[in-house]
């Protein structure tokens, strides 16, 4: 038995969760309440949540093994795709995983899983499971990865949304706006959509207040206007947008009165933008890491502006060039190994992404810590002798030429850099010298830049946006030097 | 959702998913509760009986609508279902008394049980006087006790995975010495959410010396039994100088725990004992709080009322009838039901829970002692084995009349006149009055129906 026991040291920093009581399904059963099943469920796993999350990193691995063990059970019983890979990493079903064993499995890039398609797809998966559905996730490049999920894989995402809010202990009586990517025109402007609860997590689990939806595709104006008709206490939008809303409230003196907390997912949350948030709104950001094939995969702590690995639904690994994991301080890539998706295993999957890893968090959490997530490694800047790093722009509005509205920085050579500007006005050739110089600062090099205006930069096809994109095809990269 | 006491991993109902565990349906809606439970607790007497009367008035409503029997009562009480339930109304239905429930039998049977409460079933409770009660329970009442049972478990901070003994009354044949049972789980209640370790079963029908025997080759870490049952194999070990190596605690049920029991275990084992309140209609009532050696009424399960002989709340201090209502019992309802039990209330417990406090079980009201100018009075009369006499293995004490106390024995040699007068002498001591008391021998002196031994029993009618 490797769970932890009794012996297990005292939780700390804990607070007492606010009492929120769990409606009954039954209309004999006033109280204690008799959830549906699905809801107690949930609750049932949220209870383990409550006490796993202190737990430390070794005792989370541990318990991460074990479950990892049964998906590559069964990835090796169903999937011929897995079976090379699992057994050459020494792998041998029925035997416990071992962490030298889960470390010698290769890692399964993007391309592998585009690649293999289908392959990855399980035959059937256990009863428990329930149906499995398709996750398309468009991917910023548009070239969509297709995954599946199951009902699990559905239900983890639902009890991680509730710690998610308990984390955060929100208000569950206020109301909820989301300005995101919806299909089928389902909320736009101006009517947008509304939902008598939270979503689909809380129900059965917690009354709340209304929430409200509007298309990511409206324009910032109208967001404005809209967040201004729905008053809602709490936000949940794409940083790019958050920024242009912003920029556009601080500019126009508007204030939200009821916001008390603005949450962002999908796209990467830059330190400026937090920053704004305070000075506009007075408000902090909540940021969420999750992605379309995995799920969450790390939340902000509640003490902190640093993420929570969510160990309980997620393998999440930040490897060095070497396979090696990072240290704290150091940055590496993102591996996740989605636990409870036994519809179409990714086991050690690179979602793409850099981050950093984090020191052991104060809050007394034994989840492992991110300290920032630097977003797509296939969206590096490339310098011309093959060196490639992440182009941490910051905020253009630093800048300080408020007439620019939104900007984008896309490299299509590595003697190529386009910088599209959304602006009032044309901007002035002094004005433009000043961008050139910025660039040239933030980037260390010279490259030469070619400035365009356009009246609208649109978002890629999942309404995500990104402040910098490589364009480079694969075969014209230069080779990196002394490689 | 506040900390437990050590964390126990939840079992699963799918091999594929261990962790975090996905319970079963039931497990979970067990779980549910047990989460509700946590936060109860700490609610403040108010505040619960707010909730309660919530719950009440749904079963009233219920009652009122499908049986009868409560339809007349609560309409004569001016009880109208749909109104909101006030303490004062809640105060003016008549408690139900033993005699009407076994004289109502199926006219207390719902007719109809709402679907989500799941099947019924039949407890059958023989009583210490031997006559049979029988009352329903459904799947939900058994929800209720499992969850409970599991709060018990989880106030005193057992380990689920260790060895569980239990000598308690089992069918002939199921659980004999030497044998006993064994099982792989502690039971219903646990196994559902916790992995567990093994337990073992002992007839109560057995020796001191058998138990304590078999207690040796089990080596449990935890023991129930019932009080009488404990207070014997206590005497055994203390005698025979017995240990059982593991034990670390012992619980007890069923039977009125005399504080004397108490002190005997801290002596002989250097054991606390922890001790639950139940009754086999309603369930788990009252479990002994896990930092004083008093009850907390389990509120979210039962309205338990304390009432003096006017009908009212006693107040702390004071002794009274318990009338309890088994709040989620809809497929028959018993709505201030008199189980026939005496309890003193306690003052509001330094633990913080908010769960009223009983500060002592004083047993059933055929267990008190009448004096002759109408007092009544719970003889604690501690063990006669205190008085200074030696070999007795056996004693109960039987109240005829109020001038007639006979004085029961099983012993190892015959009795002299001298430890007679020793032993009249204690029970004048303990019972503060001079009764006339008559001796009688006997070979052994059985249990009562049900496996229950009373020390005192009064057959004053």
């Amino acid at each position: 038995m490797t769970s932890p026991t009794t012996e297990s040291p005292p939780p700390r920093h804990r607070r007492p969760a606010p009492y929120r009581p769990l409606p009954s399904a039954h209309s004999t059963i006033v109280w204690p309440a008799l959830p549906a099943p699905e809801a107690a469920a949930k609750l049932a796993v949220l209870q383990q949540l409550d006490q796993s999350q202190w737990w430390t990193p070794a005792q989370q691995f541990s318990q991460q093994l074990r479950q990892a063990g049964t998906l590559l059970q069964h990835a090796y019983a169903k999937l011929p795709f897995y079976r090379d890979r699992l057994a050459e990493a020494g792998f041998l079903p029925g035997k416990a995983l071992t962490p030298e064993v889960w470390s010698r499995i290769p890692i399964l890039t993007r391309a592998d899983l585009q690649q293999a398609g289908a392959a990855l797809y399980a035959a059937d998966i256990p009863q428990g499971h329930g149906a499995t559905y398709e996750i398309s996730s468009s991917g910023s490049t548009g070239r969509p990865v297709k995954a599946k999920g199951s009902k699990v894989v559905q239900f983890i995402w639902d009890v991680l949304t509730l710690r998610e809010h308990m984390w955060h202990r929100r208000d569950f009586a206020g109301s909820l706006a989301a300005i995101r990517s919806v299909p089928n025109n389902a909320a736009d402007y101006p009517k947008g959509g509304a939902g008598q609860v939270w979503g689909r997590a809380m129900q059965g689990v917690f009354g709340t207040g209304p929430s409200y939806v509007l298309s990511i595709a409206s324009r910032t104006e109208e967001q404005i206007e809209w967040l201004q008709r729905v008053q809602p206490d709490y936000l949940l939008i794409y940083p790019s947008a958050l920024r242009e809303l912003l920029v556009q409230c601080r500019d126009r003196g508007i204030t939200i009165p009821r916001l008390r907390e603005v949450r962002t997912v999908s796209e990467l949350l830059s330190e400026s933008t937090r920053n704004l948030c305070r000075e506009v709104w007075g408000l902090g950001i909540v940021d969420l890491y999750s992605t379309q094939e995995n799920g969450y995969l790390a939340f902000q702590c509640p003490d902190h502006e640093h993420y929570h690995a969510q160990s309980e639904a997620i393998l999440l690994e930040v490897l060095d060039e070497t396979g090696a994991p990072c240290r704290p301080g150091e940055i590496g890539q993102v591996v996740a190994t989605p636990l409870l998706n036994f519809a179409m295993p990714m086991i050690r999957y690179a979602v793409g992404d850099l981050a950093e890893v984090g020191a052991a968090c104060p809050c007394g959490r034994g989840l492992p810590v991110l300290k920032r997530i630097l977003g797509r490694t296939r969206d590096m800047l490339v310098y011309p002798d093959g060196r490639k790093a992440w182009a941490l722009m910051g905020d253009m509005y630093y800048t300080e030429i408020p007439a620019v509205r939104q900007f984008q920085i896309v490299q299509h050579a590595v003697d190529d850099l386009e910088l599209k500007i959304v602006a009032d006005r044309p901007l002035t050739s002094e004005e433009e010298a000043q961008l050139r110089g910025w660039m040239h600062n933030r980037c260390g090099h010279a490259f030469p830049i070619r400035i365009t205006y356009h009246d609208d930069i649109p978002r890629s096809a999942g309404g995500k946006f990104q402040d910098f994109r490589c364009d480079i095809p694969e075969a014209a990269m230069p080779a990196p030097s002394g490689g | 959702m506040s900390a437990r006491a050590g964390y126990q991993a939840f079992t699963t109902q799918d091999r594929t998913l261990l962790w975090p565990a996905l319970p079963g349906p039931w497990p979970a809606l067990l779980a549910a509760m047990l989460d509700q439970l946590e936060a109860s607790q700490w609610w403040s007497p108010e505040e619960l009986l707010g909730q309660q009367l919530h719950q009440a008035a749904a079963l009233l409503a219920h009652a009122h609508r499908h049986v009868p029997f409560y339809r007349e009562r609560l309409t004569r009480a001016g009880l109208r279902p749909g109104a909101a339930l006030t303490p004062e109304a809640w105060g003016r239905i008549p408690v139900l008394t033993r005699a009407e429930l076994q004289q109502a039998g199926t006219a207390l049977r719902s007719e109809v049980v709402p679907g989500q409460h799941g099947r019924s079933h039949e407890i059958s409770s023989s009583g210490s006087t031997g006559q049979v009660v029988t009352v329903m329970g459904t799947r939900l009442t058994q929800l209720f006790w499992d969850a409970l049972t599991l709060r018990e478990h989880l106030w005193h901070g057992r380990d689920f995975r260790l060895r569980l003994a239990a000598i308690r009354p089992y069918a002939a044949g199921a659980a004999d010495y030497p044998g006993g049972a064994v099982g792989r789980t502690w039971g219903r209640a646990t196994q559902q959410l916790f992995a567990n370790g093994p337990s073992f079963s002992l007839n109560i029908s057995t020796s001191a010396a058998q138990q304590a025997e078999w207690l040796q080759r089990v080596r449990p870490d935890y023991l129930l039994t019932y009080p009488s049952a404990l207070r014997d194999l206590l005497l055994h070990c203390r005698a025979a100088g017995i240990t059982i190596p593991r034990l670390r605690e012992v619980r007890t049920l069923s039977e009125t725990l005399p504080p004397e029991t108490r002190s005997l275990c801290r002596e002989v084992w250097g054991l606390r004992i922890t001790d639950g309140y139940s009754s086999q209609e309603n369930g788990l009532l009252a479990l002994q709080c896990p930092e004083a050696e008093h009850y907390h009424i389990q509120s979210e399960a039962v309205m338990l009322e304390v009432l003096n002989e006017a009908g009212e709340a006693c107040r702390p201090g004071e002794i009274g009838q318990v009338a309890v209502t088994s709040l989620h019992n809809f497929a028959m309802p018993l709505i201030r039901y008199a189980l026939g039990d005496m309890a003193e209330v306690g003052a509001p417990c330094p633990c913080g829970r908010g769960l009223p406090v009983l500060k002592r079980v004083l047993g059933r009201v055929r267990n008190r002692l009448s004096y002759p100018d109408g007092r009544h009075g719970w003889p604690m009369m501690g063990d006669i084995f205190h008085a200074g006499v030696e070999g007795i293995r056996q004693y109960q004490i039987i109240q005829h009349g109020v001038a007639d106390i006979e004085l029961k024995l099983a012993v190892d040699h015959a009795l002299t006149g001298e430890e007679e007068d020793k032993l009249r002498d204690w029970l004048h001591l303990r019972s503060g009055h001079a009764f006339p008391v008559r001796f009688s021998y006997a070979a052994e002196i059985p249990r009562g129906p049900g496996g229950k031994f009373e020390t005192f029993k009064s057959l004053i009618a």
